[in-house]
């Protein structure tokens, strides 16, 4: 059993399991994407519908690492990876059957019929902006001075063509250069999306807004300083690849799943924050009640939000906003500039899949 | 400051802006000195148009409550403690006052129903002390 294909296996139930466990931290007034007010957070329907969603995700995680792991040794890596396209396409349908019974019982019923339905902001979100924990860069920045010192240093004394962890013989140049990129990609990529993410709206409940916008607060800095620590643990999984190619370490059989190790320790610590605080910090404790009294209930939106999960809004001069289910942030895909910003995230990845495919990895 | 505005409500979203801005800034929560988010941020945070922000902002502006230049952004230019007002302004303020009077009048409000709201209204405005105490006196005791 190959590095790769174990590794493959391994995203097989990981990807189950933080699908299935979604609505777990998604807000109670959004129920597989669907705004509902919170008073009908228990309805029947939606108590129905999870239970539900999480048999039926739980069935489509069990089979698909049933089969990922019976076809270990028989499959390439790459075909076990396959594997997850069918499991995401049957959550994403558990997720659809949920969403669309929840929302024909809210219209059939008119859940939001008579109340105040409104948008809060709290101005001291610009007054006094939460900072971006540039410290927390610092690993990160650590991991990819080291790989360029150790770079410098083996590079010289390489033969012309390497053979990587994967068996292929490739040129010491491509897969160097692909390993300082892969680094630079990861750090950019996430220092930058969460920079944006601090320009962008906190996600201010209408019900509870000045709470809301502490546990916001909290729960962006904790997230940030995680996502930061795991671009630092990817950009040391990179540095494990590097070694390993650049002929400073050698190992064998299942000790070959080295390099995924780190970064399969970032995702634990980010899925950890995301269980503990839940989208926008709704799971965090922070109530200060009495500091702004109820002003109505979160607008009900959901006809900006296509098949519940995309949010095109041309109104809406926002980059990034709170995702709709599980913890996170999405793209206003009715922003130009998100479609720019998407497009340079897919070039740079193109670009360096491009400069693989040219080397034969 | 919390701000909030009923998008779907009948009230046009700038006149909302306007309206919350300048209770806030009767209550003293925004004194005159005190900056407001820039138009496009406002505008982000409620997830409404650019254009819309901007026009409640002019409001602002027009009625001499709010500064905006480039430099310092959109600051309030006048509060409760800033003097008395323009007297070609009381005099339109007072038009529209009386019409608003009217209105509950019209609809059958009992005139002291009428008095214990401004009462409750004007007792929830940040005055400077001494017009604070004049008005406590002129209330009588509790």
């Amino acid at each position: 059993m190959s590095a790769g294909a174990l590794a493959a296996a391994f995203t097989v139930p990981v990807v189950g399991a933080l699908t299935c466990s979604a609505p777990v931290v998604t807000r109670p007034t959004l129920q597989f994407g669907v705004r509902v007010p919170r008073e009908r957070a228990g309805a029947p329907v939606i108590r129905r519908e999870r239970r539900a969603y999480y048999w039926r995700t739980a069935a489509v995680g069990v089979c698909c690492t049933v089969v990922a792991v019976a076809v270990q040794g028989y499959w390439p890596s790459w075909l076990i990876r396959i594997i997850l396209l069918p499991e995401l396409a049957a959550d994403l349908g558990c997720f659809w059957v949920a969403r669309r019974k929840i929302a024909a019982v809210k219209n059939a019923d008119n859940w939001f019929a008579g109340l105040r339905q409104t948008i809060v902001t709290d101005t001291s979100w610009r007054s006094d902006p939460p900072r971006f924990p540039v410290r927390w860069l610092i690993p990160a920045l650590a991991v990819m001075a080291a790989t360029a010192a150790v770079g410098a240093l083996r590079y010289p004394g390489l033969p012309a063509h390497i053979v990587t962890g994967s068996g292929h013989r490739v040129s010491k140049s491509a897969v160097s250069v692909l390993v300082v990129a892969g680094q630079l990609y990861v750090t950019a990529l996430w220092s930058g999306l969460m920079l944006i993410i601090y320009r962008s709206r906190p996600d201010i409940e209408a019900a509870d807004p000045a709470a809301s916008t502490l546990r916001y607060r909290r729960f962006l800095a904790a997230f940030t300083r995680a996502l930061l620590i795991m671009a630092a643990l990817a950009d040391a999984s990179l540095l494990l690849v590097a070694l390993r190619d650049w002929q400073v370490y050698r190992l064998s059989g299942i000790g070959r799943a080295l390099p995924v190790l780190p970064f399969a320790a970032g995702m634990l610590l980010l899925a950890a924050v995301a269980a503990r605080a839940g989208q926008g910090g709704s799971r965090l404790n922070g109530n200060v009640r009495g500091l702004a009294l109820a002003t109505g209930v979160d607008r009900d939106d959901d006809r900006l939000w296509k098949a519940g999960l995309l949010y095109v809004n041309r109104d809406d001069p926002a980059v990034m906003v709170g995702s709709r289910f599980g913890v996170g942030w999405t793209f206003n895909l009715g922003n130009p500039v998100a479609w720019l910003i998407i497009a340079g995230i897919v070039a740079a990845l193109a670009g360096m899949a491009a400069i693989g495919a040219a080397a034969g990895i | 400051m919390l701000l909030s505005i009923e998008p779907d409500g009948p009230v046009p979203i700038y006149q909302q802006i306007r309206d919350r801005i300048v209770e806030a800034i009767a209550r003293g929560r925004q004194p005159a000195g005190s900056a407001l988010p820039a138009i496009r941020q406002l505008a982000v945070d409620l997830g409404v148009n650019f254009h819309t922000v901007n026009k409640g902002y002019d409001l602002l502006r027009q009625e001499g409550l709010l500064r905006l230049n480039r430099k310092s952004g959109a600051v309030v230019r006048r509060d409760a403690g800033s003097g008395p007002p323009d007297p070609g302004w009381v005099q339109d303020w007072t038009g529209r006052l009386r019409t608003l009077l009217a209105e509950a009048a019209a609809q059958g409000m009992p005139a002291t129903d009428i008095v214990r709201e401004c009462q409750a209204a004007i007792a929830d405005f940040a005055f400077p002390a001494a017009v604070a105490e004049a008005w406590n006196r002129s209330q009588g005791p509790p």
